[in-house]
């Protein structure tokens, strides 16, 4: 079981958080962005020679969504970062 | 020299004789008219058909490590039809047809043995959509029966549905011709038909990239040099992504570890093959005495080969629920295979963004059933250029029209099939 | 009497002897004593006989790795456990052990007859018969087979020892408490780490308390004791000793099994370490020649054990072949200490070349280099062809290779009858030759062709002689052949051990509503969905289940029913950016959305597909309640916040998950308002000031905080109370008290279903079943085309366009005296038994309805919009029946929603 190093929680077990896929971005809301770019964006993942930015949620903790850069081979996660940083939330 | 009893006592009594090699020695050629890049059964079985339904035999088989090393020898060897999707259905169960008969075709005994497979349902509700499941499965010809608790213990005397369990069942669907084979045979019955015909099967040598020019393969790179072609097949379950990737494209598709384990041998104990359905666990037992389960995928992308022991004991812990009596049993080997698992669940099988490159991939942990079926129609479409209409369903390009085989209506989350 | 045991020595405690039970026979052994040490004792040779040949097998070791001694014991509730290794059963009093895979006994097993077929019967000789007739294989050869393999017997009676699970963690764990992992384990703790020493053995120090280097006895058993003092007096050094570490996986984790502590039977430990240390030392490979697998065959390593350790005498005549000299002096020198007549040992360039005795050994025949032949009767044969690092426990990064023990001279695997290179699978040497030749020289195709190192022993006393045989077979280095993928467990583990305590209801927890008590009270029968315990019906007096359905369809339907909405999910949704979330989130118009009013909603997944349905409710200006169902509950949170961490962090929005803090009590019916008024809520209900698709927050009987909401899923006016969780037991209570004159009657999830199948609405699992579109669902008109939303573009693919695909109807029989099946195929033509059809459709959901009085049904039709009062057959092969039906609207009762407006 992967220990997972969650930016608030410290590392823990897989057991704690679903896996979310492969980091993404979604084409614009309210811009009706042609079936193509949604298409290109939900329907492939992106494997690099094997390491990969991927997203996790933290059910079993801070409920974080947090995107971790893991080795598919060894599973060695390189690096670990929030989805969302709380300054962000100036609205719109 | 054909097998048979007659020839193997023949063999026993002559001291000096032995059989030939399944695996021919091979001088590679520079030139084929097909490679087929995947030495799994799906492969393999494709250049059988190539040879027999078709007199094709100018084409070689590549391998990146041994043949059937890859998902063919990791599986949990089921085969059944009972999906309630037709295009699902219709092609897994032309495999089944083919099963049956496959050994005494490739004169190689796979051990097909139709012990039964029954899938448990859960509620109610789950017995209605298994009532669904099975009247599509007897209009289309194929044997299904609606089985109560009573019926189903009657019919498995090891099963224990009476107890008091946490997700209690109420009924199950029972497909008679459901059953398992010798996976590894498999590979090797098909290696060996298509190297009597002719066919060259070479070991040990991966593909490193593709000459394409005009939307057209050219030539295949590997370690033993380059080698030209008119078709190429891709078939390589988890190496597939690296390999589209080497040619040009993507696939849709994520690679989960997939795991299962085997108890010690023991006298035989279970007959039919079961499926529970509550978080999911498959059982069978092996024709050499061992308890052998799966269950749900790891939930994560990985190359390792090596799992998460919780989905072990996830999938326990409920085999443990129906089959109380594996407590007194042990763990004697768990091991892992990579499954390559795209946007809706469903295979990726057909045509490719290039002209003459032909895709077989996105299986998952279901493929095994279906590999008569997908060698029958994938020389069919080599042979002839003309897509079968059991492989229509199962174009790349379904994902941009919205034609999707979501089996379990699960959505674009391949860590969740 | 121990024929076999010394008089004096040992690690067994003489004070007490044990009685125990092999086959059937009474014999005594010592605490101490393990099985095999306890049966060599009794001078029990023969223990066993193998799987494939039945050939009579004695014990060839001291441990796990043994693969010939299977045996099977009793537990403490008389349930035999098959397929123990005698070498790692400790002798308890009273245990009974019997041999396994033998008939009629032990000694005269019809199964030897084998033997004399064995040049039939060589490895892959199954793939290459059995192929005729085509029923031959599943009807009679396999059923075959299967009798004959398999090792022991596992009977069905439930287990009933107790097992646990825990966890600890530590900074440097040490696997293998022998002299090295000793050092290790004090080195770390004097670094001051937290330290765990683990040893599958019942005791600290592994070999070096019994394998005594001649001449320096004294020096090792100092130093040993030295070290036990000072294990016992670090205080961060815990050990544990009968654990097994059987894998090692990612980041630290290696999960082992500690067996008889007080109380439970065994405990399954799940440890991350910061540094694990493998001190799991070396395992001693046998010799292949012909006939080495008789009783009295035994490793060089494990005789000194039998002798030191335990006080046994393995035999009265001993012959040596052994090619490291030092253990080769040091077996020698234990073989005198215990009496043992050494009567030869194999020098530089000889082989064995047969041994003969058919239960025991008894003469064994040496072969010298200049080829004469030479017998030594003796009744037992230490051999040793040296040792292999356990690295079984590395993970597995790479392949593992040998290391050339140089030892490669004079040890050429040596063909010939019966000589073995797996014991346990009954592997020859012949049987390597037979799979090269036939193509299957990669080491993983030679492990599954002839199934070497397949056993339970997981070929830990093989795979030295297959490589060793391969190298020479194939002419490749013996360095450059990799081992096939080491597969944790190290040894076998118990399954009851890796469930623990997760066992009947305790597999995983269960949910129950804040109802719960109060259902109870008012005899619920609840039924089990997903996690949660459900209400299903309230039977009254022997009712059975569907009269009791009937009776509350009827009373919802005319007077009032009470039904359990908690398991619903609910997320407080707050922020200057609220309403504009939710707009993207829903794929209907909810922007104009009033405060105390809410909305039927519709979530779709990315790709158009209708994920979800609820409720959106305008509380204040930009603070919304927003519901999910039962079964997406866990996965919209996740979602929800998905989009706004991920996607548009910039949004101001804050998502509260409050489905566990609100219970929700639905009461439904033509009297439902007139009860929600007697409920004293302090806010007006009537129909003017609280209409349909509304919500008030307020007090009742100024008491209980409160929040309502007037939707209806039953189609007759409802009201949906929600309260503070810990007010369940009152409002349920205050519901039924106040409500009796009105005719109250709880309901369930049956009468849920009824009633909502009666007016059409879609539920999760059948109507929306992750395939099907808003239009599909005949929900065209709630997709708006003013605003983007999620799934709005991939909704747009040509497929999902289509006319042809499945869309939802209702469905009467023409027939108004047929029923409809259940789970039935829609077909165009009737269907007749053996009938082979194309489908055009299928059932989501079909009923008796009482309320209308006949049996009606949902579907998903090919075209369905489109064949309105088109006549069709629902078709149930399974049943053998179809009945013919008509296409109608997929509301059966009030289509207009007056009653629900009520």
């Amino acid at each position: 079981m992967l220990l997972i190093p969650c930016p608030n929680c410290g590392e823990r077990d897989e057991g704690e958080f679903n896996y979310g896929g492969s980091a993404r971005v979604f084409p614009p809301i309210e811009k009706m962005a042609p079936v193509e770019d949604w298409h290109r964006s939900i329907h492939f993942a992106s494997h690099e020679q094997g390491q990969v930015h991927e997203y996790w949620y933290h059910h079993g903790g801070c409920e974080y969504w947090i995107e971790i850069k893991r080795n598919l081979h060894n599973h060695e996660i390189a690096s670990v970062k929030a989805t969302r940083s709380d300054t962000d939330r100036s609205g719109t | 020299m054909k097998y048979s009893a007659f020839s193997l006592l023949r063999n026993g009594f002559d001291r000096d004789s032995r059989w030939s090699s399944i695996l021919p020695s091979v001088t590679l050629k520079d030139r084929y008219d097909i490679i087929i890049v995947g030495g799994g059964a799906h492969g393999l079985a494709c250049a059988h058909y190539l040879a027999r339904n078709h007199g094709i035999t100018d084409v070689l088989v590549l391998d990146s490590a041994w043949i059937g090393g890859g998902n063919t020898g990791r599986n949990t060897a089921i085969v059944r039809s009972d999906y309630l999707l037709e295009a699902s259905f219709k092609l897994k169960n032309f495999s089944l047809e083919l099963w049956k008969s496959l050994s005494q075709e490739l004169n190689y005994n796979v051990m097909y043995s139709p012990r039964g497979y029954i899938d448990l349902a859960h509620s109610d509700g789950e017995l209605e959509h298994f009532m669904c499941r099975a009247n599509a499965m007897r209009l289309s010809g194929a044997r299904a029966e609606i089985l109560s608790p009573q019926q189903i213990e009657s019919l498995e005397p090891s099963i224990n549905l009476h107890t008091k369990s946490r997700f209690p069942v109420s009924g199950g669907l029972f497909q008679p011709d459901g059953g398992v084979v010798r996976h590894d045979a498999v590979a090797w019955g098909f290696a060996r038909s298509a190297g009597r015909a002719g066919i060259d099967i070479v070991q040990n040598s991966g593909v490193s990239g593709f000459g394409v020019r005009n939307s057209r393969i050219n030539w295949v790179q590997t370690v033993r040099g380059k080698i030209h072609c008119d078709k190429v097949l891709i078939t390589a379950a988890g190496a597939s992504s690296e390999l589209a990737r080497l040619a040009g494209f993507e696939l849709p598709v994520e690679m989960i570890n997939v795991q299962a384990f085997v108890s010690e041998p023991v006298k035989p104990v279970l007959d039919k093959v079961i499926n529970y359905n509550a978080g999911l666990a498959y059982i069978s037992q092996t024709g050499k005495g061992e308890l052998v389960m799966g269950g749900a995928t790891d939930g994560y992308p990985s190359f390792a080969r090596r799992g998460s022991f919780s989905r072990i004991e996830d999938t326990l812990v409920r085999a443990l629920q129906i089959f109380p009596f594996l407590s007194n049993l042990r763990l004697m080997r768990h091991w892992s295979g990579t499954a390559d698992i795209p946007m809706d669940g469903n295979a990726i099988v057909g045509k490719s963004p290039l002209e003459n490159l032909y895709l077989n991939c996105g299986w998952g942990y279901a493929g095994f059933k279906a590999t008569p079926a997908v060698g029958w129609t994938m020389a069919e479409l080599l042979a002839t250029d003309r897509l079968p209409d059991l492989l229509a369903p199962f174009a790349l390009d379904r994902f941009k029209s919205g034609a999707l085989i979501d089996d379990a209506g699960i959505g674009p989350y391949p860590w969740l099939h | 009497m121990q024929a076999s045991r010394l008089e004096s020595g040992g690690a067994i405690d003489r004070s007490s002897s044990i009685e125990f039970f092999f086959d059937g026979r009474s014999l005594r052994g010592y605490p101490g004593d393990t099985l095999a040490s306890a049966l060599l004792a009794n001078n029990v040779s023969i223990v066993a006989r193998s799987i494939k040949y039945h050939r009579p097998r004695g014990i060839l070791s001291a441990g796990l790795e043994e693969p010939n001694a299977l045996v099977a014991c009793a537990d403490e509730t008389g349930n035999l456990i098959p397929n123990l290794k005698a070498t790692e059963v400790w002798l308890q009093p009273g245990l009974k052990a019997h041999s396994q895979n033998n008939w009629p006994c032990l000694k005269i097993d019809v199964g030897a007859l084998l033997q004399l077929f064995s040049r039939f019967l060589s490895a892959g000789f199954y793939y290459k018969t059995f192929m005729w007739p085509i029923s031959g294989w599943p009807r009679v050869y396999e059923k075959l087979i299967r009798q004959v393999a398999g090792q022991g017997r596992i009977s069905l009676a439930a287990d009933k020892k107790c097992y646990d699970r825990r966890q600890a963690s530590c900074d440097t764990l040490v696997i293998g408490a022998g002299s090295q992992g000793i050092v290790e384990a004090l080195a770390a703790s004097g670094r001051n780490e937290l330290v765990l020493l683990v040893d599958q053995d019942s005791g600290v120090g592994g070999s070096s308390q019994w394998d005594l280097q001649p001449g320096d006895a004294g020096n090792q058993q100092q130093w040993l004791k030295q070290k036990l003092i000072q294990l016992e007096q670090a205080s961060n050094i815990r050990c544990m000793t009968n654990t097994l570490a059987f894998g090692q996986y990612d980041h630290g984790l290696v999960l082992v099994v500690e067996q008889h502590k007080s109380g439970v039977h065994s405990i399954y430990w799940r440890i991350r370490a910061k540094r694990i240390v493998l001190a799991t030392g070396s395992i001693e490979q046998p010799l292949i020649f012909p006939g080495n697998d008789r009783p009295g065959i035994m490793l060089a390593a494990a005789t000194r054990q039998y002798i030191y350790r335990f006080a046994v005498k393995p035999g009265r005549r001993a012959f040596l072949a052994i090619i490291d000299p030092e253990d080769r002096a040091a077996t020698a020198a234990a073989l005198v200490h215990a009496g043992v007549e050494i009567v030869g040992e194999l020098g530089e360039g000889e082989v064995i070349s047969a041994t003969t005795g058919r239960y025991r050994l008894k003469k064994v025949y040496v072969l010298s280099r200049q080829g004469q032949q030479k017998a030594y009767q003796c009744d037992l044969l230490c051999v040793s062809a040296g040792w292999i690092r356990n690295s079984d426990l590395s993970p597995q990064i790479g392949k593992y290779r040998f290391e050339d023990a140089g030892n490669s001279q004079g040890q050429a695997h040596e063909g010939g009858a019966w000589s073995f290179v797996d014991y346990q699978n009954d592997v020859q040497g012949s049987d390597i030759e037979i799979a090269v030749h036939e193509g299957f020289s990669h080491v993983e195709h030679t492990k599954r062709y002839t199934t070497v190192g397949m056993g339970t022993d997981q070929g830990k006393t093989s795979w030295y002689g297959t490589t060793q045989a391969l190298a020479d077979l194939t002419g490749r280095q013996f360095g450059s052949i990799s081992r096939t993928t080491i597969r944790p467990p190290y040894s076998p583990v118990s399954f009851g051990a890796l469930a623990g305590a997760h066992t009947d209801q305790h597999m995983v927890p269960v949910r129950r509503s804040p109802f719960h008590s109060a259902l109870e009270e008012y005899s619920c029968v609840f039924q089990t969905s997903g996690e949660w315990l459900y209400s299903r019906y309230f039977p009254v007096a022997d009712e059975s289940m569907t009269d009791a359905v009937r009776r509350e369809v009827f009373a919802v339907r005319n007077a009032v029913g009470c039904v359990d909405m908690s398991t619903l999910g609910k997320v407080d949704v707050k922020g200057s950016d609220a309403i504009r979330f939710l707009s993207r989130v829903y794929c209907n118009d909810i922007e104009n959305i009033q405060a105390g009013r809410l909305r039927y909603a519709v979530m779709l997944r990315e790709d158009g597909m209708v994920f979800d349905d609820g409720t959106v409710s305008c509380l204040a200006d930009n603070h919304f309640l927003i519901t999910m169902t039962t079964a997406n509950s866990a996965s919209v949170w996740r979602w929800l916040n998905r989009l706004l961490q991920v996607h548009w962090p910039q949004l101001d929005v804050q998502l509260t998950l409050v489905s566990d803090h609100y219970a929700s009590l639905a009461i439904a019916g033509p009297n439902a308002r007139v009860l929600l008024a007697d409920m004293s809520p302090d806010f007006k209900c009537n129909k003017g000031d609280f209409p349909f698709a509304s919500v008030r927050t307020g007090w009742l009987d100024e008491k209980v905080s409160c929040r309502v909401f007037s939707l209806s899923y039953s189609g007759e006016s409802s009201f949906e109370i929600n309260v503070p969780a810990r007010h369940a037991h009152w409002l349920y209570q205050r519901v039924i008290e106040l409500g009796a004159d009105y005719g109250i009657t709880p309901y369930g999830l049956e009468a849920l279903d009824v009633l909502r199948i009666e007016k059409g609405h879609i539920s999760v699992g059948a109507e929306i079943d992750g395939r099907t579109t808003p239009q599909d669902l005949g929900l065209a008109n709630m997709v708006s085309i003013h605003k983007d939303f999620v799934g709005a573009s991939l909704l747009q693919r040509p497929v999902l366009k289509d006319t042809n695909r499945l869309q939802l109807v209702g469905l009467v029989p023409v027939d108004d005296t047929c029923d409809i099946p259940t789970g039935a195929q829609l077909v165009d033509q009737k269907w007749r038994a053996g009938d082979v059809m194309n489908s055009i459709g299928r059932m989501t959901a079909a009923i008796n309805s009482p309320t209308l009085g006949c049996s009606i049904g949902l579907a998903l039709l090919k075209c369905g919009h489109h064949r309105a009062w088109d006549t069709l057959w629902a078709a149930s092969p399974i049943e053998n029946r179809s009945t013919e039906v008509r296409v109608v609207d997929r509301c059966f009762y009030d289509p207009g929603g007056s009653r629900l407006r009520d």
